[in-house]
């Protein structure tokens, strides 16, 4: 129940960003669309489904994550009919598939996952900062080349995020204990 | 003679974990090898014009000879580091299949690119020449030449995935498997072996390389498609030499593992890890993602703390190789009484090689030096000499030790003379290229002044011998298969 709360809250909060989305480039792709998606999954949180189903819902995720990646469709989320799809598909196509899918997946597939996200995020930091045209009509090019940078520096983040536990091990595991760690599965 | 299990070590060479997966990379390796050196002596003897060679073809060549070689020794070396961590880790059979799947599917591609689509870029894919051919080749070659590095980087991605989550999942983190607790004095009652060691910090800085180069590989796909999107050149110069720089000494750094594991049995003594040959790893770590730098010394728009840093990197890095691996090597070779087999001879050649190679990148890496001489053939002899006397020996070290047997037995006549042919062949080889480079002259030019013809010529003698010592060993090879390793 109080992952569903949060999920709504999440839900609330990225609606009550709309003006916000419609100001900045960065706010609308990095705050307000990862907010729907984290609404998606905490709604999703208790949820279990079978093995099987892993596949077509990591699908789903990843074809509704690539759709909402286009500029084109940054742009067509904020009009009506956009904003709407937009609201109702990255929590539904994209937030909860890709949480009920994620335990069913193995730790080398999530790891190229991450590994890929960082080098798309790369990828975006170099369109969005070396486009010579407006990529996003509602956007001015000095904000899109802000976004350009925010993808650089959420890819710098992330991999922060994702080596600095692997490198040094899990906290609850110790200083590099000699015993392993039960919780990283030694 | 003696037999290995006189100076057997335990724990060690008890399993033979997916060997035969490992025989099949090490027999595509030494083909490919032997091929793309043939490659190299078609363009050596054009340059020397002592054959015809378009100028189209001669830049395609070099292209499938730049690519093909890194992405051989690459592969060798994988599959030596993949070998030898499965006999401290549980390594997943399916992914290194999927690997070599993905491998080879990068080198269709890369091969329909060159010889069907006329993609003659080099290796290098430097941006933004894969979009401005000039009409030699048309956009889709090109893109086919990056999906084909992209297939063969997801593969090197999932073989790193799944060695670092193993190293993990043994050690706990990374951190010990670098051998912090005996940088740091701490106890540590199953500290990393030297193989562990070096795979985590190869795991490290490749994986880092792969994720930047697949961002600047899939932007300069972007660039091709729609030549609108102008990526900052010096950016991607800077990506694509990090890439490709961690790359070729990932492979070196992997192989070397081969010396690890495989000269305990000769020597007697165990290879284990220290608290120096510990920070020497992680100041590799961090040396060779630091360095690259020294291959734009050229671009006078670099930050010139940049360019400092990789004349500085240039001169430190050699000394944790030198002073551990190559000077430990001496200590345990030395008053060993080994038995000297091909095998084990090979191994410390390329510890030779690769020490002595690492002389002539430094002298390039200094800024004033490299005004003159980054352009010449001194280039392609430091790093040649990496290669023929460093990463491929360790190759091909790893491959007669594969189909050795039970018993150490001396050198007979053809290892022998296979040995003395490749050694004096490899070793005229490079020297030739770096009098050239010493005499100013260009690299990478199809066609060569008559001044030049005696280097070409003597390059090409020598550069026969090279194929000819190569094939000894790969047939030999290919003719033991059926012996179980030492």
């Amino acid at each position: 129940m109080r992952m569903i709360c949060l999920g709504l809250l999440a839900m609330a909060e990225a609606v009550a960003l709309r003006e916000a989305a419609a100001a900045s480039p960065v706010q609308h792709v990095l705050v307000q669309m990862p907010l729907l998606v984290l609404a998606g999954v905490l709604l999703g949180w208790n949820l279990r489904v079978r093995r099987d189903w892993a596949v077509p819902l990591l699908l789903t995720a990843l074809t509704a994550f690539l759709f909402w990646m286009l500029p084109r469709s940054v742009d067509w989320a904020l009009t009506p009919a956009g904003e709407a799809a937009k609201n109702l598909s990255l929590p539904l196509l994209l937030g909860v598939p890709l949480r009920l899918s994620w335990p069913w997946l193995g730790p080398v597939l999530r790891g190229f996952l991450k590994a890929n996200a960082l080098s798309m995020l790369g990828v975006l930091g170099f369109l969005y900062t070396h486009a010579p045209v407006r990529i996003c009509n509602s956007y001015l090019v000095s904000a899109q080349q802000e976004l350009g940078f925010a993808f650089l520096y959420l890819a710098a983040a992330l991999a922060c995020l994702w080596a600095i536990p692997v490198l040094f091990g899990h906290p609850k595991c110790g200083s590099f204990g000699t015993a392993g760690c039960s919780r990283c599965g030694v | 003679m003696s037999t290995a299990s006189e100076n057997y070590i335990p724990g060690h060479a008890a399993a033979a974990p997916q060997a035969g997966a490992v025989k099949l990379t090490m027999i595509l390796s030494g083909a490919v090898f032997a091929l793309m050196m043939v490659f190299g002596l078609i363009m050596r003897a054009a340059q020397g014009q002592w054959i015809e060679l378009d100028a189209a073809l001669f830049y395609q060549l070099l292209t499938a000879h730049g690519a093909g070689m890194v992405g051989t020794a690459a592969l060798s070396g994988a599959a030596i580091m993949w070998y030898f961590g499965g006999r401290h880790l549980v390594l997943t059979g399916g992914i290194f299949w999927a690997f070599l799947g993905l491998f080879l599917l990068g080198v269709v591609l890369i091969l329909g690119a060159i010889f069907i689509g006329g993609y003659g870029g080099a290796w290098t894919f430097l941006f933004p020449l894969p979009a401005l051919s000039g009409g030699a080749w048309e956009a889709g070659a090109a893109a086919a030449f990056m999906l084909g590095y992209t297939a063969i980087g997801v593969g090197f991605l999932l073989y790193y995935l799944e060695l670092g989550r193993r190293i993990h999942t043994r050690y706990g983190s990374l951190a010990r498997a670098l051998g912090w607790n005996l940088i740091l004095g701490r106890e540590d009652n199953d500290p990393p072996p030297p193989a562990i060691v070096a795979a985590a910090a190869v795991t490290i800085f490749n994986s880092i390389g792969i994720i930047l180069g697949a961002a600047v590989l899939a932007a300069s796909l972007v660039h091709l498609l729609v030549p609108g999107f102008e990526v900052d050149a010096l950016l991607a110069k800077n990506l694509i030499y990090f890439f490709g720089h961690v790359f070729i000494n990932a492979s070196i750094y992997m192989a070397v593992t081969a010396v690890y594991e495989i000269l305990p049995e000769y020597t007697g003594k165990p290879w284990k890890s220290n608290r120096l040959f510990a920070i020497a790893w992680n100041a590799v770590l961090i040396f060779v993602m630091a360095v690259y730098w020294h291959h734009l010394l050229q671009d006078v728009v670099m930050p010139p703390w940049m360019l400092v840093v990789g004349q500085l990197v240039s001169y430190f890095s050699g000394i944790p190789l030198i002073a551990v691996t190559a000077f430990s090597t001496f200590l345990y070779v030395r008053g060993s009484n080994m038995t000297w087999d091909l095998a084990s001879a090979l191994l410390v050649l390329s510890v030779a090689g690769w020490s002595v190679g690492s002389i002539p990148a430094s002298i390039d890496g200094m800024i004033s030096v490299n005004k003159v001489m980054h352009n010449t053939m001194w280039v392609p002899g430091h790093f040649h000499t990496y290669l023929l006397l460093g990463e491929v020996a360790m190759a091909f070290g790893f491959m007669a030790w594969l189909v050795r047997g039970k018993t150490i037995a001396r050198m007979n006549g053809l290892d022998r003379a296979g040995f003395a042919v490749y050694l004096a062949g490899a070793a005229g080889f490079v020297t030739v290229f770096l009098f050239s480079g010493a005499a100013s002259i260009p690299r990478r030019w199809a066609v060569h002044y008559e001044e030049w013809l005696t280097h070409d010529r003597i390059g090409t003698l020598f550069s026969v011998l090279v194929v000819l010592g190569t094939l000894i060993f790969v047939l030999r090879f290919v003719a033991r298969l059926g012996r179980s390793e030492g």
